[in-house]
């Protein structure tokens, strides 16, 4: 599925899409349009979520079965456990329904979605600067972070910074990891100091 | 990029391998089940199993041959490979299929798992089929820097002798030029040098010793202002001449740079970002020419008069001069330290100036969206904040630079001081004579004057050197696609074969997949499909800006790679969705491909194009001048410009991709009867999705999962029922309804 970057060169679009009767059935897209629009909420009472054996979620909704589904935040800056869209697996993914709060489903349920989301979504807090040098248009971290100890590079000339709000930072390295300050504040006047030049 | 990383002997034993078991992949991953970093873990992958080693520990083993595919997944910020057993998954409703995760890893391995997964595919049809990655790495694997968009690392792989041989091959066409500034700087050297030997005479053979004559003096002094201005006269010299070295130079790797980018397959285009390209021809080349006006013009220059002034110094007086030198650390620290410290101060003032830039530019552009929703209070307010905070850092900087910038001068001076202190004492004690003091004080002025120049060249040079890095590693590029000794040139009539063509942009992604096709010379092909199966590419492929990877192309039975390109190209015509129109006047972006066709073909071609009579109506006719912000034209009638130009260029070979796309019903007409006019009797290949365009075409093809699906008559297809006809019937519904 290895289907980053996309195709340079060719036209813009989406990725090949099978040709075949239901793409062109205009009824059939009119219902999925209309399916669309519908906010369909999952919570314990309507739907199953089950561990499969190789580190996926699958799920189980009414007479639908899924053996894989993708558990995607909404919001994954500003409200990463509400609002959370369970997809289809595949490169077209659907949604199938949304949890609007993680304690609409059982604890079990809610622990196995967060490990999900856990192996989705990997951004490290950095809880220490060790050092920071800069050297011909990059930046070398040095940080601590929630994950191990780790160095990283950053593009000095792009947008490798984003301010998320005044004192929470994202900051993305050169091969687009990425590493969040949850507050600078909370850094020490020696770490925010090798940090002044990116904020 | 590396795909096989080198594994250390003790892991490999853990492995067990088979006397014949080769190694075909090693790749690291650094996410460990925890979610905290690894170190020291591999995906290992011989032509038979699949290894997972994990910080030196043999994790899982799995045999290619139980699974059915290993695939790598994309995530935020992060990655799994994983692989299936059973049959594969298409919609989440296989039943059989069973996915495990194998590992996870960092953003920074993305690419190559994507190519390790498709490696695995080839292994498990051929033992010996590995994938190579053209890609670059991001970071250099011996020291770890960034690589500034090259192969290789300026810091590693730049050999010295390397570097000077590039250096002497770049001056090697002025040879005068190089001399005269050796000359002047030689005597740019020997001026300084005496200058303070001047100085001690007035003092000591004039104004300290009795008998000697106002006359006296004034020949000294006149010496002495021959010699200032003869400075003056040197220096302006040599940076002129070094100017116009450095200018020349610029421009002959600019115009290199140029040449060899246009040589270059549309590939190594693609695969770098546009501004990149032009930062390689525009900055890098100035960057060589800054370097050569203000660092090269005084290198020579300043080392000669450094180890002169050092030598000069302990003649003189050595006592003195160990106490002088004893300082240059000091100074040559405080000098890096504050070129250092002013370098972030600047750089942040540039970042802030930067964000209130863009700030107003975003603005500026969406005037018409602020306006429309009554958001100016608050856009306002944004902008002032953002200007605030870079006045802040512009009032800081500026008030540092008044108060730092004399305190360093005056530390500088310190070791000066002193000199002049101890110095002293030893003219009173008649040790010394005052000429002699003043001499002395003259050289280690002019010591401490050059370290501050030289703790600067590193940084010059590793800057010289990134960009020499940048431009050689074009220069170096070979192009893909190139005119050989059996290139020929060709009178195309138009009957074009494609042989069993396959073709992918990146080589774990083919996007076409064993193309057969037999257009006979005048005949009109529809091509048909979704987006991004591969039209586009086939026609790419056609026009030759690519080179198929497997199968032919013949065109009028010669293989496409045997034609001269330029010859090739000449004979065909494009019609694109976007036209792009440079900028310059109607008349010679007809002639664009024709340059030397009279009015009389221009004219007839714009009416053939139906573009003769908007173009009248234009206030400068033929002459109208197209540019960004100049006279604007419709979408139709840049496509009839670009019509034009195809029906000028008189083709063998015809190209419409998406041509009549995107216009309103009129100006369709009118291209729709101008093509019409264009591709009778000539070889066209059309893409539309709008399949009504295509109703003139003799046979469609459909391309569908990189193949061709189906090829025949409108009737034919419609008759078949397949792909084709599902299409027409859809679009005959929307239109319907």
């Amino acid at each position: 599925m290895a289907n980053f970057g996309g195709f340079r060169g060719g036209r813009p679009g989406g990725p090949g899409k099978p040709f075949g009767e239901e793409e062109f059935n205009l009824e059939q897209m009119e219902k999925e349009t209309e399916e669309m629009l519908k906010m369909r909420f999952l919570d314990k009472k309507n739907a199953e979520f089950k561990a499969t054996g190789g580190g996926f979620v699958s799920l189980k909704v009414g007479d639908e079965e899924y053996a894989r589904v993708q558990v995607v935040r909404m919001f994954p800056f500003t409200d990463p456990d509400h609002y959370i869209s369970i997809r289809t697996s595949d490169e077209n993914s659907k949604e199938i329904g949304i949890i609007k709060d993680l304690k609409d489903v059982s604890k079990e349920t809610a622990e196995l979605l967060i490990s999900q989301m856990n192996l989705r979504y990997f951004t490290p807090v950095i809880t220490k600067i060790i050092n920071i040098k800069d050297e011909y248009g990059y930046a070398y971290f040095d940080v601590v972070t929630d994950r191990g100890q780790c160095r990283f590079t950053i593009n000095m000339g792009g947008s490798s910074v984003v301010h998320l709000t005044e004192t929470r930072i994202l900051i993305s390295d050169v091969d687009e990891n990425r590493f969040e300050i949850p507050d600078v504040m909370k850094l020490s006047a020696g770490e925010r100091k090798k940090l002044d030049l990116f904020l | 990029m590396i795909l096989k990383f080198d594994l250390k002997e003790e892991y490999i034993k853990l492995l067990g391998l088979k006397p014949d078991e080769e190694l075909a992949y090693c790749v690291p991953y650094d996410i460990g089940d925890d979610g905290g970093y690894l170190k020291n873990s591999y995906v290992v992958i011989s032509e038979e199993r699949l290894f997972v080693l994990e910080e030196g520990k043999l994790k899982k083993e799995v045999r290619l041959d139980e699974v059915s595919e290993v695939l790598s997944e994309p995530m935020i910020a992060c990655g799994v490979l994983f692989y299936t057993t059973g049959t594969a998954l298409k919609d989440g409703s296989g039943e059989h299929a069973q996915e495990q995760i194998l590992v996870r890893f960092s953003s920074k391995h993305l690419s190559r798992y994507a190519y390790i997964a498709r490696g695995c595919r080839l292994l498990k049809e051929n033992k010996k089929a590995r994938v190579v990655s053209n890609e670059d790495e991001t970071t250099c694997p011996k020291c770890g820097r960034a690589l500034p968009g090259t192969k290789q690392c300026p810091h590693c792989n730049h050999k010295k002798q390397g570097l000077i041989h590039e250096f002497a091959e770049m001056v090697k066409p002025y040879p005068k030029t190089l001399l005269i500034i050796g000359i002047l700087m030689l005597l740019a050297t020997a001026v300084t040098l005496f200058n303070p030997s001047m100085q001690r005479i007035l003092i000591d053979n004039v104004i300290n010793k009795e008998g000697s004559t106002i006359n006296d003096a004034l020949l000294v002094i006149l010496f002495m202002f021959i010699l200032s201005i003869g400075i003056i006269f040197i220096n302006l010299g040599k940076a002129y001449m070094c100017s116009k070295l450095g200018t020349n130079i610029s421009s002959d790797l600019r115009r290199k740079l140029y040449q060899k980018i246009q040589l270059l397959s549309l590939s190594f285009i693609n695969d770098r970002k546009p501004g990149e390209l032009m930062n390689r021809v525009v900055s890098d080349t100035a960057r060589i020419n800054e370097f050569m006006a203000d660092t090269f013009c005084n290198l020579l220059t300043v080392f000669i008069i450094f180890v002169f002034d050092v030598v000069i110094m302990l003649i003189l007086d050595w006592q003195m001069a160990l106490l002088a030198f004893a300082f240059i650390p000091v100074m040559a620290y405080i000098s890096f330290a504050f070129r250092k410290f002013v370098h972030r101060r600047f750089h942040m003032q540039w970042v802030k100036s930067d964000r209130m830039n863009s700030n107003l530019q975003d603005v500026l552009s969406g005037m018409s969206v602020v306006k429309s929703y009554g958001k100016e209070e608050d856009e306002s307010e944004h902008f002032n904040k953002t200007a605030d905070e870079f006045a802040v850092v512009q009032f800081q900087n500026e008030k540092f630079w008044a108060v730092f910038f004399p305190s360093l001068q005056f530390i500088v001076s310190v070791g000066v001081y002193l000199v002049t202190y101890f110095g002293g004492i030893r003219v009173l004690n008649g040790e010394k004579t005052v000429g002699e003091l003043i001499q002395f004080i003259a050289y280690v002025s002019m010591l401490y004057q050059y370290v501050g120049w030289i703790t600067n060249l590193p940084r010059q040079l590793m800057n010289v050197v990134t960009s020499l890095e940048r431009i050689s590693d074009i220069m170096n590029q070979e192009p893909e696609i190139f005119d050989t000794e059996k290139s020929k040139e060709l009178n195309i009539k138009g009957h074009v074969q494609l042989k069993d063509a396959s073709f992918g942009y990146k080589s774990y992604k083919p996007v076409l997949d064993g193309i057969s096709l037999d257009v006979k010379p005048g005949e009109m092909i529809g091509l048909v499909g979704a987006s991004g199966t591969g039209k586009s590419t086939l026609i790419n492929l056609i026009m030759h800006l690519y080179e198929v990877d497997n199968g032919e192309i013949l065109i009028d039975g010669t293989n496409i790679k045997d034609i001269k390109l330029e010859n090739y190209h000449s004979q065909i015509g494009v019609v694109l969705q976007e036209t792009f129109l440079f900028t310059g006047t109607i008349l010679n972006n007809i002639k664009f491909a024709k340059p030397d066709a009279t009015y009389d073909e221009v004219i007839q071609a714009a009416k053939m194009a139906n573009a003769h009579e908007f173009i009248c109506r234009t206030p400068d006719g033929y002459n109208t001048y197209l540019s960004e912000r100049g006279f604007n034209l419709s979408g139709g009638e840049r496509q009839r410009i670009a019509i034009a130009r195809a029906i000028l260029n008189n083709p063998g070979i015809l190209i419409l991709d998406e041509a009549t796309a995107s216009l309103d019903t009129e100006s369709e007409y009118l291209i729709q009867k101008a093509l019409e006019r264009l591709t009778n009797g000539r070889t066209t290949f059309a893409i539309a999705h709008r399949l009504s365009t295509l109703k003139d075409a003799d046979r469609l093809v459909v391309i569908d999962q990189h193949h061709i699906a189906e090829v025949g008559t409108h009737d034919e297809l419609m008759a078949k029922g397949g792909i084709y006809a599902g299409l027409v019937n859809a679009q005959l519904e929307m239109n319907a309804s």
